[in-house]
């Protein structure tokens, strides 16, 4: 057997290892909880093992200390009980790059989210005693490996043609090219819809207008209207993204917007989206379009095909920018609003009738017509919910536009009267302040308090009800235009397009950022990008900031030519030819030759899933083999019985976000990180209930359905053959956004299987009682 | 608007001798924090400290212009523990229990079943008012003959409100309409229900007495699930 072969070898080597724990008091985040002088103690048995304990270890002064270590040879490799290694690793390898260290000579063992964060002082100890020595065991018999270089493509896809999209595109197409795509028919998104923009009440399409025209002339751009991501194979650096086309029916390259087929069109199908549309061209409404061709005929460019059908290509990008921005919450949900009703319209309406989308000729008024002399603006609608009915968060633009629209109604007519219906008016930002200040010298009536109630009446006005908080009386008053300000929330599709580009998503369905406040356009996958409203709502200058953060971002990694990639890739040491595992492979990185399984590192992602499909366990992935996961597990259940939950990083991503919102669990549990669950078989897990595992459980985040798709089976197959044990064994899918139920899940299942442990330990207890009664 | 509180914020006027004339202020005196804690571990009283004072419950509520403070204004109270003006109140009975308070109230906060809770307090501490007299009038009567009698209803409150005198004529009336029977319904077996109404008196003694022990265990069981 090779394994054992592998295992007498690492424990020849083991004698000569100086590995290095450094646990990191995190200014009490850590230590206030952990005992981490217990946690030191208990290694002292360990003649390989020095043990520091400090203060931020992440400090200039804590990674000299390392530093310094290695430099003297004290050490050659290193553990580090910190924060999450999702938030430090990079720092910490740093340290190992500049002392010559091999990085996987470096691990961090989570105990700050994954432990002082999320659990009281019950039970923690021998938790993180246990962690630790898990970590040394599996540093005892890592090898180093070299990250594997590959070529970056250096194009860049945008998604999103609004004001986030735009401006990625044109920062980025300064050295870059760009492929920017917009599923609507026209550039612009949302801000091309707004009227004037607060807190200088310029005119929006005055602004945005000329950067649309530098994307449509800009060489290196190339721009695809009413197209959205298909398809994303390939990996960061070197994606092959296949693009879907719906048909817009009028050639944008030939039409020259003379307006000769509007004129004949007798069912007015066919028209140019607004003035400043970009790209100028006619387009068609096929809802309305009776197929009758005098368009066609019409036409002196030859522009029009109605036979246009959906396309598809495929494109080569390095790096991708997500800018799909936003879209408003439907407020119908919401009955006590009666949305939608004549003249009670939601503020993105509002803004779309005095824009350059102006279905009324910009000119504000009501369903009959009529100008509004009552009107009645609604903040957090929808938001600051925490029902479940609306969105928890404060969609952070509506108290500045409802005063902009409350000023540009003013203007209108003097003698208007605007209320302004508000729980905490929110003007933090520069110049804010003074334009709250303008609009209420402008004479705008704000009401503290929530309408409780919107009835609409026979004759199109609006009964509201609610209680101006600041008397505490009730009031009822009667408007003739009601404006919503509706929460804010990711446009359609943001789930999807993040699905497929391995993104996860936060609880409120926005972008999660690599780091919340230090890297907050990158997310979690190294090659894309984010800017704007899909990031959460905000206002148009915050937007452009991030644009131009993510086109930097982009710049400086598509700059660098090449990628590394992780060299935790399969080795096959024993192969007999029979191509199970070249079958198993979802990304086809193994291939038959000569009668040998043969890989191509590149294609390869690591999952793992080969391991376990070989019949003769010829295959292990580096640094993830069997015998380092049993080494890993042995230690850490060697300090106390505990629930092993092998979780892959996506989801070990929720785990932080639980940690890093306090979310309590059991302190039974102990986290395993695997490439993905498929990496397992039976040998392992039945290795952690040998060692004592009380329950194991098997948490998938990845969205990738080439995995997902198998993980029944998987569980089915380990369920039965680790049936021997009768230990509770649980498979759960857990998307990086749903933290909440991780943990929940958690607290069930450990509850759960340490009820099932005690009342197994009685049982025995019994018979061994019995027993002694018979002897 | 005469007896609700007002914070002056006007140093002079908080000289010691001031206090005692004007009785409408928060001062450390007028906090009870042992009742705001006690209301604030029930379930209801959990989400009581994220209040952000909407007042889409008092927006909402079709008899808040007859209370003294509204829904929204009791709930401030609770988070500063004002027990002498919350027991006081009338909100807590005239309530309807129509719950469109709890219905609406973005942060989970169910107003109504505050009031649920206020009042057996109010009944314990021995305070008394209009609003309360009816309340405990009409329970007894339920008691007693398992229907609500409107005539027992009315006369026995008659008797413990005087100011009732001035609706007699209209009583009268009723009475010769035919639309106040004079003798009670009574329904089958009162002396079951009795039974009933001992049984969850003395289990919600027992467990006022638990409480504290209790109501850790039970959340603790919520957050498993």
């Amino acid at each position: 057997m090779p394994e054992n072969g592998q295992e007498s070898g690492t424990q020849s080597e083991q004698a000569a290892k100086k590995i290095g724990v450094y646990l990191c008091r995190c200014g009490g985040n850590i230590s206030d909880e952990v005992d981490l002088q217990a946690v030191a103690d208990s290694l002292k048995e360990n003649k390989d093992v020095t043990v520091i304990i400090q203060d931020y270890l992440c400090s200039s002064q804590g990674q000299e200390k390392i530093k310094k270590d290695i430099e003297k040879g004290k050490v050659d490799r290193v553990v580090i009980g910190s924060c999450s290694p999702k938030m430090h690793l990079e720092t910490f390898r740093g340290i190992a790059r500049d002392t010559g260290l091999n990085q996987n000579l470096l691990e961090i063992t989570n105990i700050r989210e994954q432990a002082s964060w999320v659990h009281g002082k019950e039970g923690i100890d021998s938790k993180v005693k246990g962690l630790i020595k898990g970590a040394i065991a599996r540093m005892s018999s890592i090898e180093p490996l070299v990250p594997i270089e590959k070529k970056l493509v250096d194009r860049v896809l945008v998604v999103g043609g609004g004001i986030a999209g735009i401006t990625t595109a044109l920062e980025l197409a300064d050295g870059h090219e760009v492929i920017l795509i917009e599923k609507l028919p026209f550039l612009g998104g949302h801000m091309i819809g707004l009227s004037k923009t607060f807190p200088t009440l310029d005119c929006s399409q005055c602004i945005l207008t000329p950067k649309m025209v530098a994307v449509k002339n800009n060489q290196d751009i190339t721009l695809f209207t009413q197209t959205e991501v298909a398809e994303v194979q390939g990996s960061p650096g070197d994606y092959s993204i296949t693009l879907k086309h719906s048909p817009r029916y009028v050639d944008i390259h030939k039409c020259i917007s003379c307006g000769a087929c509007a004129k004949k069109c007798p069912a007015g199908a066919i028209f140019l989206p607004f003035a400043q549309a970009v790209p100028q061209a006619y387009m068609i409404d096929m809802s309305k379009c009776k197929q009758c061709g005098d368009c066609v005929k019409a036409c002196p460019r030859d522009a029009i095909d109605l036979e246009a059908k959906e396309m598809k290509s495929t494109i080569q990008v390095g790096s991708v920018a997500i800018a799909t921005g936003f879209e408003p919450f439907d407020l119908s949900v919401i009955e006590e609003y009666n949305y939608p009703a004549p003249n009670l319209l939601d503020a993105v309406e509002f803004e779309e009738m005095l824009s350059a989308k102006s279905k009324t000729g910009m000119r504000l008024q009501r369903a009959d017509g009529s100008f509004p002399d009552r009107v009645g603006f609604v903040l957090c609608a929808g938001s600051r919910d925490f029902t479940g009915r609306g969105k928890k968060y404060c969609s952070k633009v509506c108290c500045l536009y409802s005063q902009k629209q409350a000023q540009l109604i003013k203007k209108m007519k003097g003698d208007a009267e605007v209320w302004i219906f508000y729980i905490d008016m929110r003007s933090s930002g520069r110049r804010f302040e003074e334009f709250y200040h303008h609009t209420q010298e402008k004479g705008v009536n704000y009401v503290r308090g929530k309408i409780a109630e919107i009835i609409p009446k026979p004759d199109n006005t609006l009964m509201v009800q609610y209680e101006d908080t600041n008397l505490g009386l009730k009031g009822r008053e009667i408007f003739d235009m009601v404006v919503l300000c509706p929460a804010l929330i990711p446009s359609p599709g943001t789930k999807e397009l993040a699905d497929k580009l391995g993104v996860p998503l936060g609880d409120d369905g926005f972008i999660e950022e690599k780091h919340v406040k230090l890297d907050p356009v990158s997310t979690l996958n190294q090659a894309a990008f984010a800017a704007g409203c899909v990031l959460g709502p905000k206002d148009i200058h915050d937007t452009v900031t991030e644009g131009i953060s993510a086109a930097h971002k982009i710049s400086q990694f598509l700059g660098k030519g090449m990628i590394l990639i992780p060299p935790e890739k399969p080795v096959i040491f024993e192969c007999n030819g029979c191509g199970e595992s070249v079958k198993a492979c979802p990304y086809n990185a193994l291939s038959l030759e000569k009668g040998k399984a043969v890989l191509s590192p590149l294609a390869c992602t690591g999952c793992g899933i080969c391991v376990p499909a070989c019949p003769i366990k010829g295959i292990e992935i580096r640094n993830f083999s069997r015998n380092l996961y049993k080494a890993q597990l042995r230690a850490i259940l060697s300090e106390a019985p505990g629930v092993i939950v092998f979780i892959d990083p996506y989801a070990y991503a929720a785990a932080d976000i639980a940690g890093v919102n306090r979310k309590q669990y059991s302190s039974l549990v102990r986290f395993v990180s695997v490439p993905s669950i498929h990496i397992l078989d039976a040998d392992v897990v039945n290795a952690a209930f040998e060692y004592g595992a009380v329950g194991v459980m098997l948490i998938e985040g990845t969205t990738d359905e080439k995995l997902t798709s198998r993980s029944d089976e998987l569980y089915r197959k380990l369920k039965k053959e680790t049936r021997k044990h009768k230990k509770p064994l649980r498979y759960s899918h857990i998307e990086t956004a749903q933290y909440e139920k991780l943990t929940d899940l958690l607290n069930v299942f450990a509850l759960q299987a340490g009820a099932k442990a005690e009342k197994r330990g009685k049982k025995e207890q019994a018979e061994t009682a019995d027993d002694e009664i018979k002897e | 608007m005469s007896n609700k509180i007002y914070i002056f914020t006007n140093l002079h006027v908080f000289s010691c001798t001031m206090i005692e004339m004007i009785k409408n202020a928060i001062v450390p005196e007028s906090r009870d924090l042992a009742f705001r804690d006690r209301i604030l571990k029930t379930d209801v009283g959990k989400k009581i400290p994220t209040c952000i004072q909407c007042g889409i419950c008092a927006g909402s509520c079709p008899v808040s212009h007859e209370m003294d403070y509204t829904p929204r204004e009791l709930v401030r109270m609770v988070q500063l523990g004002l027990k002498k003006e919350i027991l006081n109140s009338n909100t807590i009975w005239i309530c309807t229990t129509c719950f469109s308070c709890s219905v609406r109230c973005p942060r989970e906060i169910r107003p109504t079943e505050l009031m649920e809770i206020l009042k057996p307090i109010a009944v314990a501490e021995g305070i008394k008012n209009k609003n309360s007299k009816f309340d405990r009038i009409f329970s007894d009567v339920v008691k007693k003959t398992g229907r609500a009698s409107e005539f027992l209803l009315i006369s026995k409150y008659s008797l413990e409100e005087p100011g009732m005198i001035k609706q007699a004529p209209f009583g009268l009336s009723l009475i010769f309409k035919g639309k106040l029977p004079l003798l009670p319904d009574k329904m089958e077996g009162t002396d079951e229900l009795k039974a009933i109404f001992e049984i969850k008196a003395s289990e919600t003694k027992e467990k006022e007495k638990k409480e504290p022990a209790e109501k850790t265990a039970e959340t603790e069981v919520e957050a498993g699930k």
